[in-house]
């Protein structure tokens, strides 16, 4: 967080583009996110980030994505990393592949951020299968501790392959206060998933 | 990740150039209409205070005696400016069965609610549109904060943050062999967070904020300016309160 921000205000002093704001989501229907076929209907208001992280990933926030986020990970094919690696050389990402369960979902987000985010303290707490968006699918729920800001978080998800994509969308906040403020909005929207 | 960082910062930096008219970060936000009442009764948390070196890399190198030194520098001018603060202002009682887990969970997450406050609110260009119309400085850390022990009659809560990282002699060399190429290449971080929460609502009802703090924190003189920075702006029941930005 110190990096980013430190980063975030040194090139606000020296860059010039494009418009790239946060928007807003407004309830009901939303097509299209993460650049997919994944649609949803919010029951309440989201914002939008601009920044992404991945070419299928989309991120929404209430508060800002470090204390609650909804990532959607639209159509990650087989042979994608679920997001982009920040050091692929050093800490590379393990990948969909085509012999993947809906019960190997979890392990890949765990193995995914204990490498992209130096997590050491990460589990899955609960997992059961589910429908999403009326395929078969899993919900999990995990906690973690990101090494930067040693602050626990909680987790919940709902994933899905569909053919060779794989649809995921997940909700973390830290485990005080804000995993509860909003998980009911998140579930909400869960239900409301097509693919 | 510093990858992700970069890019996500320069998408952010992007953004607020544009859209925002004038590219000044802010540094203070106060809650529209908020006033200290004069016998408000503030507890001071333990300040969470880091200091290191900041290797060739870049990377940071915790100090053990550093923060020693900073860790008692800047507690004792707290202790001088209490006074100045002009309300009843008593720190945190570390001991008599306290939470210490929770305590450092809070103190995190005070870091991580002031980090999105910089991003989400002070860069005018970056922020949220549900929190814009809602307010112009609508932040939270939770009622819950009510529950660490220590707090019972408390009504705020103030919180100190600092993060000293100070250029190795090869980070320096590095920037001067940078300077004469062309490149600027920055020797040491010195950022610091104070906020006030209403213990009433877990509110952040004020908060000051700079990643260019002045003062070493490993001497007395340096650690008195850096409290002194830290506090700038506090709204002090004799202070005159500015309006929100």
């Amino acid at each position: 967080m110190t990096k980013r921000l430190l980063i975030t205000a040194a090139l606000a002093a020296t860059l010039a583009g494009p418009a790239l704001a946060n928007s807003l989501v407004a309830p009901g229907p939303v097509p299209r996110i993460a650049r997919s076929t994944l649609s949803a209907v919010p029951g309440t208001e989201w914002n939008r980030l601009s920044a992404r992280g991945g070419k299928n990933v989309e991120i929404w926030t209430l508060d800002g994505d470090e204390l609650n986020k909804v990532t959607f990970y639209g159509g990650v094919l087989v042979g994608d990393t679920l997001f982009r690696a920040a050091d692929r050389k050093n800490a590379p990402l393990p990948k969909v592949t085509p012999n993947m369960l809906i019960t190997d979902i979890p392990a890949l987000l765990e193995s995914s951020y204990r490498s992209q985010y130096n997590t050491t303290q990460m589990s899955i707490d609960s997992q059961e299968p589910t429908l999403v968006a009326g395929h078969k699918g899993i919900k999990f729920t995990y906690s973690f501790v990101r090494q930067d800001d040693e602050l626990q978080r909680k987790g919940e998800a709902v994933g899905a392959f569909v053919g060779d994509r794989l649809y995921l969308v997940s909700y973390e906040a830290p485990a005080i206060h804000f995993f509860d403020k909003d998980v009911a909005s998140f579930r909400q929207l869960a239900t409301t998933l097509k693919f | 990740m510093k990858m992700i960082a970069f890019l996500r910062a320069a998408i952010v930096a992007a953004a607020m150039l544009v859209s925002a008219p004038v590219l000044a970060q802010e540094k203070t936000g106060l809650k529209p209409g908020f006033a200290l009442a004069p016998n408000a009764r503030i507890v001071l948390m333990r300040p969470s205070i880091k200091v290191g070196a900041q290797s060739t890399g870049g990377m940071f190198e915790p100090n053990a005696d550093w923060t020693a030194q900073a860790r008692d520098n800047i507690g004792k001018a707290l202790q001088s400016t209490q006074v100045r603060l002009g309300n009843r202002v008593t720190p945190y009682d570390d001991a008599a069965g306290n939470d210490p887990v929770l305590l450092g969970q809070y103190q995190n997450l005070f870091k991580t609610l002031a980090g999105s406050v910089i991003e989400f609110q002070f860069f005018p260009g970056n922020r949220l549109p549900t929190k814009v119309r809602k307010g112009k400085f609508n932040w939270s850390i939770g009622q819950e904060v009510t529950r660490l022990p220590g707090l019972a009659g408390a009504d705020y809560a103030l919180f100190i943050n600092t993060e000293d990282h100070y250029g190795s002699a090869g980070r320096k060399a590095l920037q001067i062999f940078g300077a004469m190429a062309g490149v600027g290449i920055k020797s040491g971080l010195h950022i610091g967070y104070a906020g006030l929460i209403d213990l009433k609502t877990g509110e952040l009802v004020w908060l000051n904020a700079d990643q260019q703090m002045g003062g070493d924190v490993r001497d007395a003189v340096g650690a008195t300016k850096r409290v002194n920075q830290l506090l700038e702006g506090f709204p002090a029941a004799s202070t005159a309160v500015a309006s929100a930005r």
